[in-house]
């Protein structure tokens, strides 16, 4: 898809493709079934001329970053001043000690054999672009580590292959493409060396946020940033919370019949539920069904209003220690100030990782709270008959997505299918799916960026083979007069979906319809009116 | 010469070792990381392996005894390294030459255990021949599949992209080995003044040796001089990759060995110099808020 030319052999030439091309061939994305056998792709958008004299672009020239143009050549290298030195920090146990031992070993094994570049789904959906193949941007990293910091690093670099000239181009290029990988780890899961191209790609993303203050806005600023602030990534502070909960509380009652008051701040309670915040704005039915479900079981758990206490995300998980580090501590403050037994973690995939394994090994036990997954306590209720139900009221086709974090990074696998089996009849399975699933395309942050033409790549190229995936699922019942449900356990994920469902209109070409597992739950639930699910596209 | 021979292949060997031990001591000593399980986790019991599940999946994980699977791992471990398995499901085209690369210095470096058996004074008899057949093999494997894995590395247009200079020059020089191997050992005299030349080295005394064998004892040399310091330690690397991150799903107990070093880690002065980071140790970067930044408002 990216054309190849005689002089297009080496790294530094992939890495300044724009200069001589423009932007990728939607007309080479893989191809999708019926019906959307005669889709035609609207191109990905160019940057304005405006836009492109601000902005740098990655080597596909799309921007996901924004990265400003620097003002003077002295900008330019101070910037690759800067960035030799966090490459250095990058490789000292005091400064990286979260991961230096994953680092080294996947630095300095891998043997290029491309076992992994089939499992990438943004490489294998372009037609295989050279840039988004999963061992190009480490091997850039490697070349720069190589040539500069090693001793003797200058000697005979042609034998050794050091062809990436190190300037500000090739460094806000490799920033780019440091947000072209969904850090979905389909590769690393393949790799018969066990090297794991996300965790580099991960430290390349930290490198440049915890040394040039280089990150996606998205995450940062109104991300982590604004979350330390105002308590929540999406600025939701406890007034704003309160008027979700009245709304969700009478809600519930009109939509179900059942009077029930969320409880909060409950000291003392069994589980603290820890949400995604952004669930309480784009999807309040997700919010009302976990209140439901956890109220008609009888269990004991509370929702806090303290700062952070009710947003479980924690963006810097994508691309930052330090932001990382931050926010989990805050949350385990808040469950050990409340003195609930463990945490519960709603549907979001990167919140079970960053509660869970990851916080781990950085809490130190005086003040760690355990965490569960919501999926594992709903395997139980529903297994164990906690709650009455009738699968029949959920007679359309399901399939369910696995979020990359919870399956191929945790094992959480059986549980939320167990749920499936016995509340959607016409449930079936994607392929392939569990720890083997394809990413969305909106992990490790994608789905909360809009800005310029990061969207249109999103949909078109990371999406994609998600998108087809779902459509081959139902590929018994491909029109809209049979409405369908993809289940997607995770907000991001769940964003994700929804713009790849509106870009591909799929709702009035498929009857594509999306949501959690806790809204098919409640709506097989007979202590609940029939008709949870709306059937709409929001 | 003969005394080059003899100073050349044991400092190679000297180099070897030690370089492969400070490569692994290096990776060893690293500080307990944060955690990055992959799954499936070759350690989890047979069930939940087959679908890649963990003891996540359970409720109230941390008050259950945890069931490990040694046999999951052995048996994973073993069919990675000598089947391949991982080459032969993703990378069928890689897998025909990298199967009797592996194969062929298998029966390389059991043929020179053998020698040294030999040498040191056991089983001539019946041994000699054995170890014919094997260097006679394994040689001509090595070579084979590091003629294949050029030819592949060569015409691919991906992997040409990442195939250095040094990386041709490294294939060619074990498909010379895997030549000169076979040749000494399907040569009539080849494996008696084999095993000579190694009792010669380990009584360090000079050997004496024809230039077929010489030359592959230089070759050998020269192998063992460099690839502890290329990405070819994959060998005992791979453990590490493995055992230390993909499959460590180890969680933290209060009093632990590894709570202890987590909080050691904690106590590190953070060096980071963007603006959100502040200053400090671990410990007071995360427990303070990010300085505010003049001009950017979150
Ligand atoms: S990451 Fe692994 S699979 Fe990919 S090229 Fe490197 S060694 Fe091969
Ligand atoms: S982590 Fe996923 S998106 Fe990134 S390179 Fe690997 S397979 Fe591709």
């Amino acid at each position: 898809m990216i054309p190849e030319t005689p002089a297009f052999r080496s790294q530094d030439d992939v890495l300044r493709f724009l200069d001589d091309h423009q932007g990728l061939d939607v007309d080479a994305l893989l191809p999708l079934p019926y019906p959307y056998h005669d889709w035609r792709d609207a191109p990905i958008g160019s940057l304005t001329a405006d836009q492109q004299a601000r902005y740098e672009r990655g080597p596909d020239g799309v921007s996901a970053l924004r990265i400003p143009k620097p003002a003077s050549e002295d900008e330019r290298t101070e910037a690759v001043a800067r960035f030799l030195d966090g490459l250095r920090k990058l490789l000292t146990r005091e400064n990286n000690w979260t991961f230096l031992q994953p680092l080294m070993l996947s630095l300095e094994n891998c043997v290029q054999c491309h076992s992994c570049s089939d499992a990438c789904p943004i490489f294998t959906s372009t037609g295989e672009a050279e840039v988004y193949r999963p061992s190009f941007r480490p091997e850039v990293l490697r070349r720069i580590i190589d040539r500069h910091l090693k001793p003797a690093g200058g000697l005979f670099p042609r034998l050794r292959g050091q062809d990436v000239a190190l300037d500000w181009d090739t460094l806000a290029r490799l920033a780019e493409l440091a947000y072209r990988c969904t850090l979905c780890r389909r590769c690393a899961q393949v790799c018969p060396m066990g090297v794991d191209n996300a965790l580099l790609t991960r430290e390349i993303r930290k490198l440049f946020s915890q040394e040039l203050g280089i990150h996606m806005p998205e995450l940062h600023e109104s991300g982590t940033l604004k979350q330390l602030a105002t308590g929540s990534s999406t600025g939701l502070n406890p007034a704003g919370l309160q008027d979700i909960i009245e709304f969700a509380e009478e809600d519930i009652r009109e939509k179900t019949g059942l009077s029930i008051r969320i409880p909060f701040d409950v000291e003392g309670a069994e589980y603290l539920v820890m949400h995604n915040a952004g669930e309480f704005l784009s999807w309040p039915e997700n919010l009302q069904a976990f209140v439901i479900i956890l109220s008609v079981a009888g269990v004991s758990w509370t929702m806090s209003t303290e700062l952070l206490g009710y947003d479980s995300v924690n963006y810097g998980l994508f691309y930052d220690d330090v932001q990382y580090a931050r926010i989990a501590l805050k949350h385990h403050q808040v469950a050990r100030k409340l003195g609930v037994k463990k945490m519960l973690v709603g549907e979001c995939g990167h919140a079970h990782k960053a509660l869970m394994p990851i916080a781990d090994r950085l809490i130190p036990r005086d003040l760690y709270v355990p965490a569960e997954s919501a999926l594992v306590l709903l395997e139980d209720l529903v297994v164990n008959e906690r709650l009455m139900l009738d699968p029949s009221r959920n007679d359309f086709p399901v399939t369910l997505h696995d979020p990359c974090n919870v399956t191929r990074s945790m094992g959480i696998v059986q549980p939320q299918r167990e749920v499936l089996k016995r509340i959607a009849p016409r449930f079936r399975e994607m392929e392939p799916h569990g720890v083997h699933n394809f990413c969305c395309g909106g992990g490790s942050g994608f789905a909360v960026n809009s800005s310029l033409n990061f969207p249109d790549w999103r949909t078109r190229v990371s999406g994609r083979i998600k998108f087809r995936q779902i459509l081959e699922a139902f590929g018994d019942a491909p029109g809209p007069d049979v409405r369908k449900y993809v289940c997607a356990p995770c907000s991001n994920c769940k964003g994700q979906i929804r713009d790849l469902l509106r870009y591909y209109d799929a709702w009035d070409r498929s009857g594509l319809l999306y949501g959690g597992l806790v809204e098919l739950v409640v709506n097989a639930m007979v202590d609940v009116q029939e008709g949870f699910l709306e059937w709409e596209l929001h | 010469m003969a005394v080059l021979l003899l100073v050349w292949v044991w400092l190679a060997a000297a180099v070897f070792v030690v370089a492969c031990v400070a490569r692994a001591w290096r990776y060893a000593r690293a500080p307990v990381h944060l955690r990055w399980d992959l799954y499936p986790v070759a350690h989890e019991p047979a069930a939940r392996r087959a679908y890649g599940g963990s003891y996540l999946e359970e409720r109230e994980w941390w008050t259950r005894p945890r069931e490990r699977s040694l046999a999951g791992e052995v048996s994973t471990m073993l069919s990675e390294a000598l089947l391949l398995h991982g080459v032969w499901v993703n990378n069928r085209r890689l897998f025909w030459g990298s199967l009797p690369f592996h194969w062929g210095l298998y029966l390389l470096v059991a043929t020179s255990a053998g020698l040294l058996v030999v040498a040191l004074g056991g089983w001539v008899d019946w041994l000699l021949p054995v170890l014919a057949v094997s260097g006679g093999i394994g040689g001509a494997f090595v070579t084979a599949g590091a003629l294949w894995l050029l030819r592949a590395r060569s015409t691919d247009r991906g992997l040409r992209r990442y195939t250095t200079m040094a990386d041709r020059l490294n294939l060619l020089t074990f498909a010379a080995l895997g030549a000169t191997s076979a040749a000494v050992a399907l040569t009539a005299d080849g494996m008696p003044s084999a095993a000579a030349a190694v009792t010669a080295l380990l009584r360090f005394t000079a050997p004496v040796v024809g230039p077929l064998l010489a030359a592959q004892m230089l070759l050998a040399g020269l192998i063992l001089f460099y690839l502890p310091f290329t990405r070819m330690v994959h060998f005992f690397a791979k453990y590490f990759l493995y055992h230390d991150v993909r499959w460590d799903d180890r969680p933290m107990v209060a009093g632990s060995a590894m709570e202890r070093g987590v909080k050691e880690s904690l106590a590190y002065g953070v060096g980071w110099s963007a603006e959100h980071i502040g200053r400090g140790s671990w410990v007071d970067v995360a427990t303070a808020p990010p300085p505010t930044i003049p001009g950017k408002k979150p």
